[in-house]
């Protein structure tokens, strides 16, 4: 113990070199920390869009044209009904609801403004799918889609583009030249796993969509909700068989449509994410290196410096498990003190991306634990060699030495 | 000086030799010397520089180990010891005074007197006092926190020569310890040194060159060319 003490002592005697060799460690426990929260908030900023979407969800998608032996991609096909999201809805016991959808692009105009969006037709159920709510208004029923009606609700962001911050509802739009009454204004809901703003887009009935203004009669996607999270396979299965029967795919055939569970996605992005941080705290932990060759380096020159000093010690009784013990205890304080200090700076530039770039980094605590423990072990590892060589020393050539 | 009646150590060189290897060549500084040092003798070991007599000291001191021969510490034999016991026998039974003082740069002088005691794992409160007893004995009571940078030479051989005895040792080995210092200093830290040997009765083993300082020991002894000139 009295050891350890005079290993800090000899530190304190050099207040400046030792603050400029913790440099190092500093610099490399805070980066480490930043970096890893960093990709922490990566993580959490993709979780919370999953969410948004509702991890109940699960979408069936057309499968690809083949278009003279090309395949055109995935969800280019037009196989998909609103009959099978209405079997879906009625048949499959693990699905909740669900509504098909189908979007294009155009033109909308207020009489004061006009703006270029994604027009959304939906059944009337797709609200609670989606597990989204109304600011404002109301949305349309059974009787406006089976009349195709020319009703819309407004996306947040469509919304204050042609009315400014004021209501909307009850005005009208014109989407291609056509009249539409506002009804509604939705929630904001923000960006999509996909980087799609949510909030930019008007939502009419399918039908209208469909016979007015596209002059189709698929959907584009089925958009079905799981009852909980834990029947999201069950229903993935059965919405496969349903639509299997329904497509009259033979056993072992390809199906035309796909479906996809968002929480397969969520898995995914997560693991992404995973691999994100894990590579930006290895980047980190070079710099946590070098900052122990820094101390490897100057504990070398100190032992040369002290020589004399080792020297003295020895002569007057010092074993050299004590000089080792001795010089072990300058490293490991240097690095755990510098671990410490990056640790503490860590945290406040974590404080400082949050509140100034308003990026969710959460405080990693046991990460920097950690890596604070890591660095001091470092510390000490760096500072093995420089101390065994001057356990080693010969008591009578360090005291000649000059 | 509690342990007034301590007897002091009796050492025995018995055909010590000690031969230094530099870039090959072989450069013998002792060529075979027996000695016997007896328990509370004050020797003087004299010799011109270069002619093997602080060899002889650290060979006595267990700072070095004699290439053939062996030391003897009482009847026990001690050279071929391990480091680490080499090491706490010197931090018990043997103080050093060195010629240039050998103080540690950058720490107090009640700091240097205490360092044996902390090797010897003393308790905080009973080194200090210890070590303030010691520097108080030797007249530099009132520097406790001078740093040695801030002392004179014969200030700084007073603090080592506190530093040596604060473990209490049988064996006091001084390498010159009057050869940096000018003759008003030199003869009070020789004067000091004779009196805490009288008092003492520690077997105290005394390198010089210089004749006039050898007039005080009990038994003179002269080394010349790595060989005992007559005892």
């Amino acid at each position: 113990m009295l050891l350890v003490f005079l290993g800090l002592k000899a530190l304190l005697r050099n207040p400046y070199r030792s603050i400029l060799t913790s440099l190092g460690i500093v610099i490399g426990v805070l980066s480490v920390i930043v970096l890893v929260s960093i990709g922490l908030g990566a993580k959490a900023l993709v979780l919370q869009s999953i969410q948004n979407l509702g991890p109940n969800l699960l979408v069936v998608i057309p499968g690809s044209v083949t278009d003279s032996g090309a395949q055109v991609g995935g969800g280019t096909d037009t196989t998909l009904t609103v009959d099978d999201a209405q079997a879906i809805r009625e048949d499959c016991p693990d699905v909740w609801n669900a509504s098909g959808a189908l979007r294009t692009a155009a033109q909308v105009q207020s009489p004061h403004a006009n703006w270029s969006t994604v027009i959304l037709g939906a059944e009337p159920n797709y609200l609670p799918v989606r597990d989204w709510h109304l600011a404002h208004g109301g949305f349309f029923g059974p009787e406006e889609e089976a009349s195709a009606a020319r009703v819309a609700v407004l996306g947040r962001l469509v919304a204050s583009r042609l009315f400014g911050l004021g209501n909307p509802v009850g005005n009208f739009i014109q989407i291609n030249h056509s009249p539409f009454r506002v009804i509604g204004l939705l929630s904001s809901k923000g960006q999509s796993p996909m980087g799609m703003n949510q909030d930019d887009m008007v939502v009419i009935p399918l039908s209208t969509l469909q016979s007015q203004i596209m002059g189709v009669t698929y959907v584009g996607v089925i958009l079905a909700a799981a009852g909980s999270p834990d029947r999201v396979d069950d229903a993935k299965r059965e919405i496969r068989d349903l639509l299997r029967l329904r497509h009259h795919i033979p056993p072992g055939g390809r199906p035309d449509f796909d479906i996809q569970a968002l929480s397969d996605i969520a898995k995914t992005a997560n693991r992404l994410s995973l691999i994100l941080t894990v590579l930006l705290a290895l980047i980190a932990s070079i710099s946590l290196f070098v900052g122990g060759i820094g101390i490897l380096n100057i504990m070398l020159v100190s032992v040369r410096e002290r020589t004399r000093e080792i020297g003295i010690r020895m002569a007057i009784g010092a074993r050299p498990r004590d000089i080792l013990l001795q010089f072990l205890t300058e490293s490991a304080a240097l690095s755990f003190f510098g671990g410490l200090v990056g640790g503490l700076l860590g945290i406040l530039s974590i404080l400082a991306i949050r509140s100034f770039l308003g990026w969710p980094a959460p405080i990693p605590w046991e990460g920097s634990l950690l890596t604070v423990a890591g660095a001091t072990f470092l510390g000490i590892l760096f500072g093995l060699y420089p101390a065994w060589r001057a356990s080693r020393l010969d008591p009578m050539e360090a005291l000649r030495y000059e | 000086m509690q342990e007034d009646d301590r007897p002091g150590l009796s050492v025995r060189l018995d055909a010590v030799t000690k031969i230094y290897v530099v870039s090959g060549e072989e450069l013998p500084a002792i060529r075979g010397i027996t000695l016997s040092i007896d328990k509370g003798e004050a020797l003087a070991v004299v010799g011109s520089s270069g002619s093997g007599k602080s060899t002889l000291l650290h060979l006595s001191g267990l700072l070095d180990r004699p290439t053939t021969g062996a030391v003897f510490y009482g009847d026990r034999r001690v050279d071929h010891l391990p480091a680490s016991d080499r090491a706490v026998l010197r931090n018990r039974s043997v103080g050093f005074v060195f010629q240039n003082f050998q103080l540690i740069p950058r720490t107090t002088a009640i700091e240097n007197v205490e360092m044996p005691l902390l090797y010897r794992g003393v308790s905080a409160r009973e080194r200090r006092e210890r070590a303030r007893n010691l520097l108080a004995s030797v007249g530099m009571g009132d520097r406790e926190r001078h740093y040695s940078s801030q002392l004179s030479g014969g200030q700084q051989q007073r603090v080592a020569i506190a530093r040596a005895l604060a473990a209490s040792p049988g064996l006091l080995l001084a390498d010159e310890p009057t050869g940096n210092l000018d003759s008003r200093s030199a003869s009070s830290v020789l004067e000091l040194l004779l009196s805490i040997q009288e008092r003492s009765r520690m077997t105290l083993v005394l390198v010089t060159h210089d004749t006039e300082v050898a007039r005080f020991a009990t038994r003179t002894v002269r080394v010349r060319d790595g060989l005992l000139e007559g005892s």
